[in-house]
């Protein structure tokens, strides 16, 4: 039994290594590099923005493109719901309010305050989001611009998603921190920041401060750097997976599944991150409150006349946050 | 802004300590997301500015070590916050 097995095992290993020869072979006479293209990159990566023309010394990216793009599309939404919004949504219009809802639900129980920066967190969710997702469309990133860079002929894409380009994502990053440093400052008095960041006891103040300030800036930068890394890695991923797949004829059948695949995960990853975003923000405005979940919630049971402009469940319908 | 359907019956959703579920998950999986990357960039924060400092006052290695002992502090500093607002929650 033990030699019949043994037999088996290495006609399989005859068969597989066969098969190998087989493929390599293939892959030599159907897909080799032609000799003039050696040196030429399979995939040209941009680390920035790329400049498609220039308005004086202003130059306009590519992924300002697709900031651009994003922010229609939102206004689009926008305007379709403010006009044609009815008090029995249609299927569209429940499409579009779905995310808002979903995020306005989940910023309600942050803190009894958070009628004052929902806006700008169901804001940054969708602008991420739609920045995101543009990336994935057809045609982004291979349709654009040729420019010769150091003798070879590359192509600029047209668009590029916003969130790929760490300005974008510092730019939002930086608002954030501005909000949640303003709503410290505004909840504490500038003392009362100050002091939290100077800490207790006070004769720790020369070694507390700089770590106060270092773990405060930590949050500036890894939002900043979360998103647009994880962007810009998904748009390489893509780019690779298609150029690979398509580098060869014996495995362009490929090319049908394989990118479809990393499609998906960039559709789930582009959400994740842009609800990563959003939520730490809200996170990061609920700890400068200094309020805590069990107080928002006796806040809002306990004081009626709440400053901030709450969601009225009965009428199903709320009026604007502050 | 129309927001409706969220939770119908005011209090409903939420755990014996108030905080809705809906709310408390993402933001922990948030807070998670974040910690990581924090502690990786209160380092390379310390080490950074202790490098600019040392360069723009020729003091080095002077402010690159405190610089680093700084960042190595923040990122421990950025733990224990994180678990007593945990813990506090």
């Amino acid at each position: 039994m033990a030699g019949t097995s043994q037999r088996g095992s290495g006609s399989r290993l005859t068969w597989v290594l066969v098969a190998a020869i087989l493929v390599a072979g293939a892959v030599a006479v159907f897909g080799g590099t032609a000799p003039e293209d050696e040196g030429a990159a399979l995939i040209h990566v941009e680390i920035g923005g790329e400049a498609l023309w220039h308005i004086g010394s202003f130059e306009v990216t590519n992924s300002m493109v697709g900031a651009v793009l994003a922010s229609a599309i939102l206004l689009a939404g926008a305007w379709y719901i403010t006009r044609r919004s009815a008090l029995v949504p249609h299927r569209l219009q429940s499409l579009l309010e779905l995310p808002v809802e979903w995020v306005a639900g989940i910023v309600q129980g942050s803190s009894s305050r958070w009628g004052g920066y929902v806006a700008l967190v169901i804001g940054l969710f969708l602008t991420i989001l739609v920045c995101n997702w543009i990336g994935l469309l057809p045609g982004v990133g291979t349709i654009g611009l040729t420019h010769t860079v150091e003798g070879h002929e590359v192509l600029v894409p047209l668009v590029r998603p916003a969130a790929a380009d760490l300005n974008f994502t510092l730019g939002l990053a930086i608002i954030t921190f501005v909000v949640f440093v303003w709503w410290g400052v505004r909840i504490n008095g500038p003392g009362g920041y100050l002091k939290e960041l100077v800490g207790e006891p006070r004769y720790m103040a020369p070694l507390m401060f700089p770590i106060h300030l270092i773990s405060e800036l930590s949050r500036l930068v890894s939002l900043s750097m979360r998103l647009f890394g994880n962007v810009f890695a998904g748009e390489v991923l893509l780019a690779t997976m298609l150029a690979l797949t398509t580098s060869a004829l014996v495995v362009l059948p490929l090319a049908f599944v394989i990118p479809g695949v990393f499609l998906g995960l960039e559709l789930l990853f582009g959400f994740v991150q842009a609800m990563v975003f959003a939520l730490l923000t809200m996170t990061y405005i609920t700890l400068a409150i200094g309020e805590h979940h069990g107080d928002a919630h006796a806040a809002e049971h306990t004081d009626g006349d709440n400053e901030h402009p709450s969601i009225e469940r009965d009428s199903g319908s709320a009026s604007a946050p502050a | 802004m129309a927001v409706t359907g969220m939770d119908p019956d005011g209090d409903g959703d939420r755990d014996s300590r108030g905080v809705p579920s809906e709310a408390r998950r993402p933001a922990n999986w948030g807070i998670a997301f974040d910690l990581g990357i924090r502690l990786g960039v209160s380092v390379v924060l310390g080490l950074g500015g202790g490098l600019l400092l040392d360069s723009w006052l020729r003091t080095s290695p002077i402010f690159t070590l405190i610089g680093m002992a700084l960042g190595i502090g923040a990122a421990m500093y950025t733990i224990w916050d994180v678990a007593r607002d945990a813990m506090r929650r």
